[in-house]
């Protein structure tokens, strides 16, 4: 009989995922449940909104946000 | 849909010893029967009910298409998790103590009390179907209002307050502080009047058990208050200590309505009278409700305009209904009868960010949108619709699903074979031939089938041998 094992799947980009793997290395192996391939891998689901903030945490340093302007052509200023 | 906030479904996972329980009340058979079958499986527990001896599962299944091969195994699947079939090797029977008192819901008889006694003195001041419909509104209105913080002449009771803030819609930092909305508290406006009446009573459930009260007893008058009759009054004297006290909680929600709290008669709302019915509640019956529960698309009452340059026009002035516009629309402009905005990347992503999804962004719109924009062919502008939705992936870094990985098939034979069945039940989300492995979002239905496979080979086997 095949094995059910519960758990959250990720979906991401090759680049998200290299972070998730760091910060489940760094932190001892506590998050990932099963590495699938390139952008998909299972996470425990206790755990899915501690590697969130962890992920947005090293996102907000890696990357600058543009702002997204809020000019309405019709009430300027 | 927000998965934090518990609707009806949540009964579902209630242990099987509760649901014994439940069924020993003709009117919770009624209601479960009603309310959380689909209409295949009804007909299954129909086909059983009065055959006294067991009827066996292939010729059951031979009562669907083969084409509806999902359908079937949808509605079996949900007789099981429901303990409303039993099966013995691969005879089909309905529960004992479901199938006498469903029986009796269906055709009377017994003194059980479970449809509740009606009063028949009559009242001194009579109350009728139009007061209840605005007593009714007037107190879930007034729950709605003091979460989105607006003011309102009727103030929710402690009790209501308790159960906002322990249900996680509504945060409190510090005693004494004023409390404020959460996530939940934003996905759970934008829900449907009924939806939003059950996640209430379901936290209630859970409350109340905390408050030793018997959790059956506080189900069956749930469930029973569903087959109630809107208008006509009903004694109090045939409830258990349990539902006399739940009384007082139901009243403040506007749930059911009493004049007094010594008064020996209660009469139900329509919000109680629509609990376990098919179709929604309170939106399409009384007109005189306005407000984010109203889901008015039949009556024309739609106020929103939403044009193709991402400007909204709202003809409204409930401050209710301003509020919930006011978390996904950039408001600029208000006059009397009408609030004008912009829907913005910014707008979008704000809401986003409190948990408010970009498809229930979509639902509100198009539920309340103008007659007006009813007459073309797509209500809202197909290009303000799909910038919602990129808007939100932009924000979104990883897609996450929960559900359980299934690996270590024996075979490939094995793993294409449950891959297709997965497919066919629709929980299939992701999957994997040369590592033989699957993630589905549902796992009780596969491993049934894996059993069931299971031992239908072993069987084969075993009458192999014997004929060799």
């Amino acid at each position: 009989m095949p094995r059910a094992v519960k758990g959250v799947l990720i979906e991401c980009d090759p680049s998200i995922k290299a972070i998730i793997l760091k910060i489940d290395k760094d932190s001892g192996h506590g998050y990932i449940v099963e590495d699938l391939d390139d952008e998909t891998l299972v996470v425990k689901e206790p755990k899915l909104p501690e590697l969130k903030l962890r992920l947005e945490k090293i996102l907000e340093r890696t990357q600058m946000l543009e702002r997204d302007e809020e000019s309405d052509p019709e009430n300027p200023g | 849909m927000s998965g934090n906030i518990r609707g009806f479904g949540y009964l579902e996972s209630l242990p099987p010893v509760t649901f014994r329980r439940l069924y020993q009340q003709p009117a919770t058979a009624l209601a479960i029967f009603r309310r959380m079958l689909p209409n295949l499986a009804k007909t299954i527990v129909t086909t059983l009910l009065y055959n006294e001896s067991p009827v066996a599962l292939g010729d059951l299944e031979a009562l669907v298409r083969p084409e509806s091969y999902r359908e079937r195994e949808d509605a079996f699947s949900k007789l099981r998790r429901l303990h409303i079939i039993t099966e013995n090797n691969l005879d089909v029977s309905l529960d004992p103590v479901f199938k006498k008192n469903f029986r009796l819901a269906l055709t009377g008889g017994g003194d059980h009390h479970s449809f509740g006694v009606p009063c028949n003195t009559e009242d001194k001041k009579k109350i009728t179907v139009q007061f209840l419909d605005d007593y009714a509104t007037r107190q879930f209105e007034a729950i709605l209002h003091y979460m989105v913080g607006t003011h309102n002449e009727v103030k929710p009771s402690k009790g209501v307050i308790t159960l906002l803030t322990k249900g996680g819609l509504m945060e409190r930092y510090g005693a004494g502080s004023v409390a404020t909305i959460t996530k939940n508290g934003f996905s759970f406006l934008l829900q449907d009047g009924n939806p939003q009446i059950w996640a209430l009573l379901i936290q209630y459930l859970e409350m109340s058990e905390e408050l030793g009260m018997e959790q059956t007893d506080v189900l069956h008058f749930l469930l029973m208050l569903g087959s109630l009759e809107l208008g006509q009054a009903y004694s109090v004297n045939t409830l258990t200590e349990t539902q006399k006290l739940m009384l007082a909680d139901l009243r403040d929600y506007g749930v059911v309505y009493q004049r007094k709290s010594t008064s020996d008669r209660f009469y139900p709302t329509r919000l109680a009278t629509t609990l376990t019915s098919e179709s929604g509640g309170l939106r399409s019956a009384s007109a005189s409700m306005s407000s984010a529960m109203v889901k008015d698309a039949e009556e024309g009452k739609g106020f929103i305009i939403l044009e193709t340059n991402y400007r909204v026009y709202a003809y409204t002035d409930s401050p209710l209904q301003i509020a919930v516009l006011n978390l996904f629309v950039k408001l600029s402009t208000r006059y009397p009868n009408l609030v004008s905005g912009r829907i913005s990347r910014r707008s979008i992503q704000e809401a986003i960010k409190m948990g408010i999804t970009a498809d229930q962004v979509i639902d509100y719109l198009s539920a309340h949108a103008h007659p007006q924009m009813r007459k073309s062919l797509v209500t809202l502008p197909p290009t303000v619709v799909d910038q919602i939705r990129l808007w939100q992936i932009e924000g979104e870094r990883m897609r996450t699903t929960t559900g359980f990985l299934f690996k270590d098939f024996h075979s490939t034979q094995e793993f294409e074979e449950v891959a297709k069945y997965a497919e066919e039940l629709g929980v299939l989300k992701w999957k994997k031939p040369s590592k033989r492995c699957m993630f589905v979002t549902r796992h009780e239905q596969i491993a049934d089938w894996l059993k069931r496979r299971a031992s239908a080979q072993q069987q084969q086997q075993q009458s192999k041998k014997v004929a060799t």
